[in-house]
């Protein structure tokens, strides 16, 4: 995949993400009221059993909610935030507040999550459109629940058109609340095509300001 | 000040919860009105004529931005703002064009009560 991204364009796309993803978790640290630690934003190109494993692997082998959404504009695909399971009543109680009865919680746990996904993937999916200078519609989110490769191969709106050899762009950063033990993390796929337009506006984006 | 009525649009329960929340504790005595939709506003509107609007934008069927449009064509002088996900600037400019407020989600206290105090520009 050499061929589709050279090493300028990934730092750009690495820089690009940073900012999106500091949007998002500005809004996510404002939801709960903690600051939320990032990593560097992780590119590659993997096949889904390949993006499955690394999934796995970060949420410890666990069950994993997620909830995700698809958008389209210039170039379109998934964006994902995932939490492992066991943490994501603890996140909405966070969120919700302490007096609110683990009864109502655990029936408004799916909502909740559901609007926190809302949240994290349009400030991050609107940070990346704005620094395009592109306009970028999504989905409704969509809230699911299980391993972490079902998660990846349903659950799409439109199925992710892998490349010839199998392979989808992954965009992802993990990220952790500071004082909360709570973990998750955010991940774009986009299909080889898709990916072909993502880096040629990374490009148009770079040619205008270097 | 006089107690005054907000409709509350947005499909999320969660969302409404907690813009309710916020409502109830920064002005007690406050109605607040709520729609799970943009057919659904349009009709709470009509039924409570609310002093104020606070608009999703996302959600099924028409969306925020249709709703608030359609309100105004019957009622120009309501006071109406967008509270959203999605930071774009077209739907800022889109929001401003339409004399719309605009506050991004997750709403916070001193976007929401400059909203409820002085209204959309």
């Amino acid at each position: 995949m050499s061929d589709l991204i050279g090493e300028i364009e990934r730092d750009a796309i690495t820089e690009l993400l940073n900012i999106a993803i500091g949007q998002a978790a500005a809004s996510l640290s404002q939801l709960v009221e903690d600051e939320v630690r990032l990593s560097v934003p992780f590119i590659d190109f993997l096949t889904l059993d390949q993006a499955a494993e690394r999934l796995e692997s970060e949420i410890s082998g666990a069950d994993t909610v997620a909830v995700r959404q698809c958008f389209s504009g210039p170039f379109s695909g998934d964006i994902l935030l995932l939490f492992p399971e066991q943490r994501s009543l603890d996140l909405v109680r966070h969120i919700l507040g302490e007096n609110v009865p683990l009864a109502q919680l655990t029936e408004l746990e799916q909502e909740a999550l559901l609007e926190v996904g809302n949240i994290i993937l349009n400030a991050c999916l609107g940070s990346v459109a704005n620094q395009l200078g592109m306009v970028i519609e999504s989905s409704l989110p969509a809230y699911l629940r299980g391993r972490s490769a079902r998660i990846l191969e349903s659950g799409a709106q439109r199925p992710i058109a892998l490349g010839s050899e199998g392979l989808a762009m992954f965009l992802h950063v993990d990220f952790a609340l500071l004082n909360k033990d709570i973990n998750g993390y955010l991940a774009f796929m986009m299909d080889i095509a898709s990916a072909r337009h993502f880096v040629e506006a990374v490009r148009t984006y770079l040619n205008g300001r270097l | 000040m006089a107690d005054k009525t907000v409709l509350l649009v947005d499909d999320s329960r969660v969302a409404r919860m907690m813009v309710r929340k916020m409502i109830e504790q920064n002005r007690p005595g406050w109605m607040v009105v709520e729609a799970v939709d943009g057919e659904d506003g349009i009709a709470k509107f009509q039924a409570a004529h609310p002093d104020f609007v606070i608009m999703d934008v996302n959600m099924p069927g028409i969306s925020g931005i249709e709703a608030a449009r359609r309100i105004k064509a019957g009622s120009p002088d309501a006071v109406i703002s967008l509270l959203t996900a999605n930071i774009q600037e077209p739907l800022r400019l889109q929001a401003a064009e339409l004399g719309l407020g605009f506050m991004s989600k997750p709403a916070r206290d001193d976007a929401l009560l400059d909203f409820l105090t002085v209204g959309a520009p």
